[in-house]
């Protein structure tokens, strides 16, 4: 899953991926800005069937892959469960 | 080791204390570069009714005289009827000759209105534009977020009542690239009377509209000259009552004018109101600590670094707006 989020952050970047690694911030080392993360919200309902709420949009979700991919996790849990 | 030295920050920092010096500069550099440098024979404004546009046909009528100053009214089919009103008292104001081009055949030629409802429907379905308004905004609680700001879309329905969706990528793209229509068509209208009467178009952007990219490229960004486009709000403030524009239009609360309901401009872009922008912003360009800012400003550390942190962030995310074309490719 790190590699699909990883991957389509270096995509619409235009970014080598190996310059992205889990820890980074994507949004305050200037990787994404506002449209990336729309793209990125799509991107996440397109490839992993996850919505995401409007109180979910934050930084502790989407700052960086290691905690988008824990948020994707969660909510296929919850949707699941 | 030398070591900068600089007032301490405080409320009255960017403050104008010589407004005759500062007018003086402005006019005078007007008149070299529309003049001399640019060897034209006047300037041609938009003018909205706001304090902006008002402050530049003040500052263009003191460099080159009235007569050689033709204010241009660009109402559509979603401009609000005061700006019209407020305007034409600028215009007698001054004593500028006026020209009114309502360019809402031109945008229903392009399909503006048609482009932008159809995106608003895919998320609002219900929205009728005949009867209902809408316009684009940004959550308070999404801006502390500490992510980029998204965009939501507002419809206010007949009845009063309101429905905000979030807008998805694709239709705000679609909603934005429409409205934009808008400025650039009155830019295209500005520029065939500037040409017509062999002048310059001048841009009413000021400083924060120009660095934290609050203009459409090609559109109130396409002009010759910006005489604001480097003072702070609360510094036009000023100017405009030094100049004297009529206090109806410096008491007039900044709108986006844009989209059909009313709308301020810190509700759709900058979110908080000007007299702190403009201290937050000669804080963070001049390289003031958070601590000492928050100090005068009477909030916290955190939110000021968060505050400078969301400046850095529109100013890097906006430089596409600000760079002309590109041409330093391959070449002998």
């Amino acid at each position: 899953m790190k590699e699909n989020i990883r991957n389509f952050i270096a995509e619409t970047t235009f970014t080598e991926p190996e310059k992205i690694s889990d820890e980074i911030m994507i949004f305050d080392e200037g990787i994404f800005d506002s449209m990336g993360l729309l793209g990125l919200i799509n991107f996440l309902e397109e490839e992993f069937g996850v919505v995401t709420d409007d109180t979910e949009l934050v930084e502790e979700n989407f700052g960086n892959v290691q905690r988008i991919a824990a948020f994707v996790e969660s909510k296929r849990v919850a949707v699941a469960g | 080791m030398s070591t900068i030295q600089r007032p301490p920050f405080s409320r009255d920092i960017i403050k104008l204390k010589n407004l005759d010096e500062v007018v003086e500069s402005i006019c005078s550099k007007l008149k070299q570069d529309i003049g001399k440098r640019f060897r034209r024979r006047g300037a041609v404004i938009g003018i909205s009714g706001g304090v902006d546009s008002s402050v530049c046909v003040a500052l263009t009528v003191k460099a080159l005289g009235a007569k050689n100053v033709l204010g241009v009214l660009l109402p559509e089919s979603d401009s609000s009827p005061e700006s019209k009103e407020y305007a034409l008292v600028l215009a007698k104001k001054f004593g500028i000759d006026t020209i009114e081009e309502n360019v809402s055949g031109a945008l229903e030629g392009f399909r503006c209105y048609t482009r932008r409802d159809e995106a608003v429907k895919r998320v609002v379905p219900e929205y009728n534009p005949q009867e209902d308004k809408m316009k684009v905004v940004i959550p308070e609680e999404i801006i502390k977020s500490n992510l980029p700001p998204v965009h939501y879309v507002t419809v206010i329905f007949k009845d009063g009542s309101e429905k905000s969706v979030r807008l998805p990528m694709n239709e705000y793209l679609q909603i934005v690239a429409a409205s934009n229509f808008k400025q650039r068509s009155r830019m295209t209208m500005l520029y065939y009377h500037s040409e017509a009467l062999h002048r310059c178009v001048i841009g009413t952007p000021n400083k924060h509209e120009v660095q934290q990219g609050f203009f459409v490229k090609h559109g109130d960004g396409g002009a010759d000259v910006m005489p604001i486009g480097n003072l702070y709000k609360t510094q036009v403030y000023q100017i405009a009552k030094h100049l004297g524009v009529p206090q109806m239009i410096i008491d007039r609360t900044p709108t986006s004018d844009t989209y059909p309901a009313e709308q301020t401009q810190e509700e759709f872009f900058f979110q908080m109101s000007f007299e702190e922008m403009d201290l937050f912003w000669y804080g963070w360009e001049k390289g003031y600590s958070a601590e000492e800012v928050a100090g005068v400003m009477g909030v916290e550390a955190d939110e000021v670094a968060g505050i400078f942190k969301n400046f850095e962030r529109k100013r890097q995310t906006t430089e596409f707006l600000r760079t002309p074309a590109v041409h330093e490719y391959y070449g002998v």
